[in-house]
C-alpha cells in the first residue's frame, strides 16, 4: 500500500448535496478531507446562519462521515459558513494539503479509470493520486494524452512511460495499464469525448487563464459533461497569499 | 497571528430562558472557529473593508452638509470637518486595536460588553442599533433631497415636496432588496465607491484651482472665522454624523480577513481618506460662493458648487453622485444594523429569533425589517439636523465607552487580551478620545442630546427587564 493521498469532498451540506452511491466506495483507499460548507449571502453574518443551521449540518455530515469510515476510508471533517463557497474550497485545500478534489456524482463500480496527462508538470501528484485511490483495486487505467503541435512521437512516449512507470514504482500493476494518444483534437473536448466510456477521470488543474476566466476552468467543464465522478488533482501548493 | 485563543466565558439567560450562544474557541486569519470543526470564513479582504468605511461615510457628509455647515460656521467650517476626522481618528486607533484582540461580528458593541460588561454593553449595542437607523434615515432623507433636485433639474415641477415620499421609497426599496438577496452587495458596494472616488477628485482638483485664481478668477477672500468661534464646535457636532462610517467596520470584524492587519487599516484608511475629502469639499464649495449664498442652497448645495464651475454637465455629474452616495450609506447602514441585531441576539440580548435567516434567500429578514421598519418612521419626520444629531450622539458614547473599555482592558490587562496592533501614546491617546467624543456631545442641539439620553434610557430599562441575568464580560 502507498500513503493515503488526501482527497477533499466538499458538499454544500444544506442544499440538497450528498455524498453520491459509490462515492465512499470510490475513495475507500483515501484520506477523506469531508468539507461541508453552507454559502450565505453578503447581507447575512455567516454566524447568524451557524446559529440556526449548525445542528442540522453536524447531524448530515456524522451520517457522511460514517459512510466513508465504513467504505475504509480515513475521515477528517469540517464544517465552514461562508459567504465565498470557492474561497473556503481553496483554503480547505491548502489548510489540509489537499493532493486532489472530487467533484462528487454518483457511480458503480469502478472498474476503468480515465487518466488525462497534459505535460510533465505535476505527473508526480498525478501518479501518487492515481496509485493510492486506485492501486489496491482492480481497476484498469487508461493513460490519455492530446498531442500539442510541437510535441514529437518520442516525447509522448517519454511522458507516458514516465507515468506508467511511476505508477509502477507506487505498486501499481503495470498489466492494467494502457496510454492513448490523440491528436488534432482541441484537448478539452477530446477529454470529454473518451472520458464518456470510462467510470471515473482524473485529470490536473490549469492555471487560470482568459480562456478559463470566461467558460470556467476545463476541470469543471468536464465535470458538469462527464456524469461520474472526476478526480482534479491540485498543483503543488505556492504558498503565497493574496491580500 | 497564527490562532489566537478566545477566552471569554458568557452565562446566565433572558427572559425567554435563552442563553448567550457559545464564544468561539480560537480566531485565525481566515476563520473563527468553533468547537474544533466549525468554521465561520473571513471572506472580506481590505479593499472590502475601505469600500465599507469610505463607502458609508463620503456619502452622508460631502453631499449633504456643504450647505447646512457653511450657513452655521462660515468659511471655518472646514475647521468643524477637521475636528470631526481628528475625533474620529482618535477612535478609530483605539477601535483598531480592541478590534484585532476582538475579531468578532458586532463591533464596538462587542469590545464594550466584553470589556466592561453587560449593562454598558447593551446600551451600547442597543444604541447602536438605533443609532444605525437614525444614520440611515438622515441619509435617506438626504437622497430624497438629490433626487428632489433630480426633478427640478429635469423641469419637472412639483405641487409638493417629494423629499420624504422619496427616502420613504427608497428606505422600503433597500430594505426589500436586502431581504430578497441580491447577490453581489459588497462589489456594488466597492464600484460605486470607486466610481464616487472618481468623479469627486476630479471636480476637488478643478474647484481647488480655481479657487487660488488659477482660470483667472479667484474667490472672493472671506473672513475666516465669519461666524466666530463656538458656531465651529456645533458644526463639528452635526457633521460627525460624516464619520461614523469607521465603526460600521467593526460591525463586520468576524468577517475580515487577517483582521489584524486589515482592520486598523481599514478603519483608519477609511477616516483619513474622508478627512481630505470632507476638508478640501468644504473649501471649494464655501471660497466658490461664500458662506452666506451656499447656506441657502441648503443640503443640495453641493450642485450649484458643481453648476458654478462646470455648467450643467457638473451639476448633472453632481447630482449622480449624490445619488449614489447616500444610497450607499443608507445601503450600508441598514446592513450594519442588522448585523447589531445578530451580535446583540447571539449574546441573549434580544429574542434570538430577531436573528433568525430566511430558509428562501438566506437573508435576516427579521433583523432587516427591525432595521428598515423604524427607519421608514424616521425617515417620515424629515429633520435632517436632528437625525444625523442623534445619530451622532448614540454612536458617540460609544467612542467614549470603547476608548474606555480600551483603557479598562489594558490595566487589567486579562490573558486573553492579546492585540496585534497596540494604540500609540497609551493612556493619553484613548483618554483623549473619550473626553472628545464626550466632549463633543455637549455642543449638541438640546433637542438632539434629550432624545439620545431617552433613547439610552429605554435600553437600560431593556436590559434589567429582558436580559438582566445575562453576563458577558470577560475574565479580566
Amino acid at each position: 500500500m502507498t500513503d493515503r493521498p488526501s482527497i477533499l469532498v466538499p458538499i454544500r451540506v444544506l442544499e440538497g448535496e450528498s455524498v453520491p452511491e459509490g462515492v465512499p466506495g470510490l475513495l475507500a483507499n483515501a484520506h477523506v478531507v469531508l468539507l461541508g460548507y453552507h454559502v450565505v449571502p453578503e447581507q447575512t453574518a455567516p454566524g447568524q446562519a451557524q446559529m440556526q443551521f449548525e445542528e442540522r449540518a453536524t447531524a448530515r455530515l456524522d451520517e457522511y462521515e460514517a459512510i466513508f469510515e465504513e467504505a475504509g476510508a480515513i475521515v477528517e471533517r469540517r464544517l465552514v459558513f461562508t459567504h465565498d463557497g470557492q474561497k473556503t474550497i481553496d483554503r480547505t485545500i491548502h489548510e489540509h494539503d489537499c493532493m486532489a478534489v472530487l467533484v462528487p456524482n454518483a457511480t458503480g463500480a469502478v472498474d476503468d479509470v480515465f487518466v488525462a496527462v497534459r505535460g510533465t508538470v505535476g505527473i508526480d501528484r498525478l501518479a501518487r493520486v492515481v496509485a493510492g485511490v486506485f492501486g489496491a483495486m482492480d481497476t484498469s487505467i487508461t493513460l490519455y494524452h492530446v498531442v500539442e503541435t510541437e510535441e514529437t512521437d518520442e516525447d509522448i512516449e517519454t511522458l507516458l512511460d514516465g507515468v506508467a512507470d511511476r505508477l509502477g514504482e507506487l505498486g501499481v500493476d503495470e498489466s492494467k495499464i494502457e496510454t492513448r494518444v490523440e491528436r488534432d483534437l482541441r484537448p478539452l473536448e477530446a477529454i470529454v469525448d473518451a472520458s464518456e466510456a470510462f467510470d471515473a477521470v482524473v485529470m490536473g488543474e490549469t492555471d487560470p487563464s482568459l480562456v478559463t476566466y470566461v467558460f470556467g476552468m476545463p476541470a469543471d467543464q468536464v465535470a458538469d459533461r462527464f456524469l461520474g465522478p472526476v478526480l482534479v488533482v491540485q498543483h503543488e501548493l505556492a504558498n503565497e497569499r493574496d491580500e | 497571528m497564527d490562532k489566537q485563543p478566545v477566552d471569554v466565558e458568557t452565562a446566565g439567560q433572558n427572559v425567554a430562558g435563552e442563553e448567550p450562544a457559545a464564544e468561539p474557541e480560537a480566531v485565525t486569519d481566515d476563520t473563527t472557529v468553533h468547537d474544533d470543526d466549525v468554521e465561520l470564513e473571513r471572506t472580506i479582504g481590505l479593499v472590502g473593508g475601505l469600500a465599507i468605511g469610505i463607502g458609508t461615510m463620503i456619502g452622508a457628509g460631502i453631499f449633504v452638509f456643504p450647505g447646512l455647515a457653511a450657513s452655521n460656521a462660515g468659511l471655518a467650517a472646514t475647521v468643524s470637518f477637521g475636528i470631526g476626522g481628528l475625533i474620529a481618528l482618535l477612535v478609530a486607533l483605539p477601535t483598531s486595536e480592541l478590534a484585532t484582540a476582538m475579531p468578532r461580528s458586532g463591533g464596538g458593541y462587542y469590545f464594550i460588553s466584553r470589556g466592561m460588561g453587560t449593562a454598558y454593553g447593551a446600551i451600547v449595542g442597543l444604541g447602536l442599533w438605533l443609532g444605525l437607523m437614525f444614520a440611515s434615515a438622515f441619509y435617506l432623507v438626504g437622497l430624497g433631497h438629490y433626487a428632489s433636485a433630480v426633478f427640478a433639474e429635469l423641469g419637472v415641477g412639483l405641487p409638493f415636496s417629494p423629499v420624504i415620499g422619496i427616502g420613504l421609497l427608497f428606505g422600503a426599496a433597500l430594505t426589500a432588496l436586502s431581504i430578497g438577496g441580491t447577490e453581489n452587495t459588497a462589489k456594488l458596494q466597492n464600484i460605486v465607491v470607486g466610481i464616487l472616488l472618481v468623479v469627486l477628485t476630479g471636480f476637488l482638483s478643478y474647484g481647488v484651482l480655481d479657487a487660488f485664481g488659477v482660470f483667472g478668477r479667484a474667490s472672493a477672500p472671506e473672513h475666516f472665522f465669519s461666524r466666530g468661534y463656538f458656531p465651529v464646535l456645533t458644526t463639528a457636532a452635526l457633521v460627525f454624523t460624516s464619520y461614523l462610517g469607521f465603526a460600521q467596520v467593526a460591525t463586520v470584524a468576524g468577517e475580515i480577513k487577517r483582521p489584524g492587519r486589515n482592520l486598523p487599516l481599514a478603519m483608519v484608511g477609511s477616516v483619513l481618506v474622508v478627512t481630505v475629502f470632507y476638508v478640501v469639499t468644504i473649501f471649494v464649495a464655501t471660497s466658490a460662493f461664500g458662506a452666506d449664498r451656499l447656506g441657502q442652497f441648503g443640503e443640495t448645495a453641493m450642485v450649484e458648487v458643481a453648476r458654478e464651475f462646470l455648467g450643467l454637465p457638473g451639476a448633472v455629474a453632481i447630482l449622480g453622485a449624490g445619488l449614489l452616495a447616500t444610497f450607499s450609506s443608507a445601503n450600508a447602514s441598514i446592513l450594519s444594523a442588522s448585523r447589531a441585531v445578530y451580535a446583540l441576539s447571539r449574546d441573549a440580548l434580544l429574542p434570538r429569533k430577531a436573528s433568525e435567516v430566511n430558509l428562501r434567500y438566506g437573508t435576516p429578514h427579521v433583523a432587516l425589517l427591525a432595521a428598515g421598519g423604524p427607519i421608514l418612521a424616521l425617515v417620515a419626520t424629515g429633520q435632517v439636523e436632528l437625525l444625523a444629531e442623534v445619530a451622532s450622539f448614540l454612536h458617540l458614547i460609544m467612542y467614549g465607552l470603547m476608548c474606555v473599555a480600551l483603557i479598562v482592558l489594558r490595566r487589567r490587562n486579562p490573558e486573553w487580551y492579546s492585540p496585534s496592533y497596540r494604540v500609540p501614546g497609551y493612556p493619553v491617546l484613548p483618554g483623549v478620545g473619550a473626553l472628545a467624543s464626550f466632549g463633543l456631545i455637549a455642543f449638541m442641539q438640546p433637542a438632539s442630546i434629550a432624545i439620545g439620553i431617552v433613547v439610552m434610557a429605554v435600553t437600560y430599562l431593556w436590559y434589567r427587564y429582558y436580559a438582566g441575568d445575562v453576563k458577558l464580560k470577560g475574565d479580566i
